[in-house]
């Protein structure tokens, strides 16, 4: 623990050295604002200002997407492993479309879908759709050949056989994709809110960039930072509640 | 030759299909060309700007900030990350502060960057090489912690000093991992790059994207995705080329 | 009685250049009620031959049949006990509940029921205060002993067991021996066991097939002749039982020998 500490310690004093270079005008510059500032400003803005709506705003947009990207990857997933016809089939379009950064769809989908929310919703389904797809058809269709022939000797049927051994036994897989889908996503949310935004987080940050209010600012990173921490560790929680059985291959 | 067929035939139909269909749509007038130009259209342009010599300029700017802010972040991330993986005391020191600063998207932290370092270069080279270092970073100690203490013992009794060692054992065993990180990293790293041109940019992919999104040049703005696609694409086979050259022996181990 | 009968049982793996001959014409019989043990080289293809007893796998040439039937897929009451006994449990299911696996999907009977059974099951294996923990709670010996009771739970009349004992430690060994042979004389299974461990198949079987390197063939099937009930120090003492050792390890080893 005691390495711990000192990692700890050096965090307080990163902190402390750019407060006090800031207050005691050793680093005049507006972009080094006091931390101290900074979280005055942050707490002002959540009990007088709108923070709680404008992060309102950009988590409803990702719970949206990410609900139907995950949904949209499970389903496609499963279908891939289990009919391979069908993965043959479409393989090839979604290989094609993976490699695009997600914010170079943004031009396209604001030509399509406006800078309102349904582009947002979109992109940020289409981001999240890919890793669990992926991971959820690799898990499924590598689901240990042992508990397969454990099945065949046992004489178990076919839905059995999906349902009571393919579907727990793909699931560690498909939570590791929500997870990775869980970042990207709330990436991509606050890029589509900076790149085309009007409301959120991202907007948010990018206004207080152009206005050079620096504290704001960084205010607004510390928020999308604190958001991606809760939400990857209440992820966290609940996948290991429900897969607790799993001991992964190192 | 014929087995390749089959297994490619169903997908490339469907694709063929797909593509055809959108086509037909624009002719038919179903869907506006302002959005959604025909595919043959788009494959003209490309046409066009290859033959132009115009891809070549934009596409390089592109992959020198993506080269440059790359280099920097992973040599950095793979120094750091040995010597946290083989120091406790080192990864102690640092865990905390990676930990606290690996859930801010670095795409967040580009504003904050155009503050300081305004809109040129060095600010996208600065954001690249901050998208890189986390990954490959966190893969490297993951790796360098888990090589098997046995090889590290081995080498102590054999006497090799601690840098040597970290250089001929625990790089090469971890270098799975630090692969790992690189393929993600590699891709973050585009992102970043398209995202500060796209925000703060006079050049490249990613600002003539948006540019052309902006100046209703759609034929030209697809074409532009289609080239950064196929750049992204080619990047991976060359980390996995990379990966089958360096990792042979890995993947041999795990087989048995 | 003949149970199960392999006749000239061939298979082979991969193609053109790349082609191994696993199994080259196995013959082999097991009587109703019998023990059989199948001993061998590591790698001489015995996890082949057993999986295609158990209809987990097509042989290439020759037939199986249970019976007098036809062998061409996993038939009912014949259960294959899987050498990585930790694999072959469902991690995400309590001990009892993989149990009931075998039980499940058989309209006849009612949940209620499934539990008794498979409880009274994990009594005769000794695990009944384990039902509730989960596989990767409990030690090798006591996952194995897991296995059997779910291979009993599917009303099994012949067992199929590939090296399942291999992997313990000596003692767990011994001790898990005993309850199989407790389970065969009770139950009137029949086994066809397979082992590299000469004193085990010895110990536990009525007669004892040798198969060669591979391709594999029958080199010879030997009768044990021991009494029984077997009792794990005495029998192992007998002068029988040191003569088969003698014996068997003599031809496994030249044969490794002549392989260099």
């Amino acid at each position: 623990m005691l390495g711990r500490r000192s990692g700890l310690l050096l965090i307080a004093i990163l902190l402390l050295s750019w407060e006090m270079t800031s207050r005691t005008g050793l680093v005049t510059s507006e972009n080094w604002p006091p931390v101290s500032a900074i979280l005055a400003g942050l707490v002002h803005e959540t009990l007088y200002g709108d923070l709680v709506q404008v992060i309102g705003a950009t988590l409803s947009r990702f719970a949206l997407g990410y609900v139907i990207g995950i949904c949209a990857g499970v389903i496609v997933g499963f279908t891939f492993a289990l009919v391979p016809f069908v993965r043959r089939m479409f393989e090839p379009i979604i290989e094609l479309l993976r490699p695009i950064p997600a914010p170079a769809l943004v031009p396209p989908l604001v030509l399509f879908l406006g800078v309102d929310d349904l582009m947002k919703v979109t992109i940020i389904a289409v981001t999240a759709f890919f890793p669990v797809a992926i991971n959820t058809m690799q898990g499924a269709s590598g689901v240990e050949p042992i508990y397969l022939a454990v099945a065949r000797t046992f004489r178990t049927g076919p839905t059995r056989v999906l349902m009571k051994i393919i579907m727990p036994g793909t699931l560690p897989y498909v939570l590791a994709g929500m997870r990775i889908s869980l970042a990207l996503a709330l990436v991509v949310t606050v890029v589509s809110e900076m790149i085309a935004g009007a409301s959120g987080v991202g907007y948010y940050l990018v206004l207080m960039q152009y206005a050079v209010r620096s504290a704001d600012m960084y205010a607004a990173i510390f928020v999308i930072a604190a958001l991606g921490f809760a939400l990857n560790a209440a992820f966290l929680a609940a996948e290991r509640r429900l897969i607790f059985w799993y001991a992964p291959v190192p | 030759m014929g087995r390749w067929l089959a297994k490619v035939a169903p997908g490339g139909i469907v694709l063929v299909l797909l593509l055809w269909g959108i086509e037909e749509a624009v002719d038919a007038g179903l869907v506006k060309r302002s959005l959604m130009p025909a595919p043959t259209d788009i494959g003209r342009i490309l046409w066009e700007l290859f033959v132009d010599g115009q891809v070549a300029g934009p596409l390089a700017e592109t992959l020198a900030r993506l080269g440059i802010g790359f280099a920097i972040g992973a040599t950095l991330a793979v120094i750091m990350g040995l010597a946290m993986g083989y120091w406790p005391r080192v990864y102690g020191l640092f865990e905390p502060l990676i930990e606290l600063l690996r859930p801010i998207p670095k795409a967040a932290l580009v504003p904050p960057l155009v503050l300081f370092l305004g809109v040129g270069d060095a600010m996208k080279i600065t954001s690249i090489a901050l998208a890189v270092f986390f990954p490959v970073l966190i893969n490297t100690v993951q790796g360098a912690r888990g090589v098997d203490p046995v090889l590290i013992d081995t080498a102590r009794t054999l006497g090799v000093r601690p840098l040597p060692l970290l250089r001929k054992i625990i790089l090469p065993a971890s270098a799975p991992f630090v692969f790992a990180g690189i393929r993600l990293s590699i891709a973050l790293g585009l992102i970043l790059a398209v995202i500060s041109e796209m925000i703060a940019g006079t050049g490249g992919v990613g600002f003539l994207i948006i540019d052309m999104q902006r100046a209703f040049r759609v034929r030209q703005m697809y074409a532009w995705i289609v080239i950064l696609a196929v750049v992204g694409y080619l990047l991976n086979l060359l980390i996995l080329a990379a990966e089958r050259r360096f990792l042979f022996w890995y993947q041999a181990t795990e087989r048995t | 009685m003949t149970l199960l009968k392999l006749n000239q049982v061939g298979k082979s793996f991969g193609s053109g250049e790349a082609q191994t001959v696993a199994l080259d014409g196995i013959d082999l019989e097991l009587k109703q009620g019998g023990f059989l043990a199948v001993v061998g080289p590591s790698g001489c293809g015995k996890s082949t031959l057993l999986q295609i007893a158990a209809g987990l796998m097509l042989a290439d040439r020759g037939s199986v049949t249970l019976s007098g039937e036809s062998v061409v897929s996993p038939p009912a009451h014949v259960v294959y006990v899987f050498q990585q006994y930790t694999k072959s449990l469902l991690p995400w299911r309590t001990v009892l509940a993989n149990v009931e696996f075998a039980l499940e999907g058989r309209p006849d009977i009612g949940r209620a029921e499934r539990r008794d059974r498979s409880r009274s099951l994990l009594e005769l294996v000794d695990l009944q205060s384990f039902a509730g923990h989960y596989p990767w709670q409990l030690s090798g010996g006591m996952q194995q002993r897991v296995a059997i009771a779910r291979a009993l739970a599917a009303d099994a009349r012949l067992l199929l067991m590939d090296e399942p004992f291999s992997a313990l430690d000596a003692l767990t060994r011994l001790d898990l021996q005993n309850l199989l042979l407790d389970l065969w004389a009770d139950r009137k299974l029949s086994i066809l066991f397979v082992t590299h461990d000469v004193d085990e198949a010895i110990y536990l079987a009525d007669w004892v097939a040798v198969l060669t390197h591979r391709p594999a063939r029958v080199h010879e099937i030997i009768d044990v002749g021991l009494s029984r009930p077997r009792d794990p120090i005495t029998t192992r003492e007998q002068s029988r039982f040191l003569e088969l050792r003698h014996d068997l390890l003599g031809q496994l080893m030249k044969r490794r020998n002549s392989h260099g």
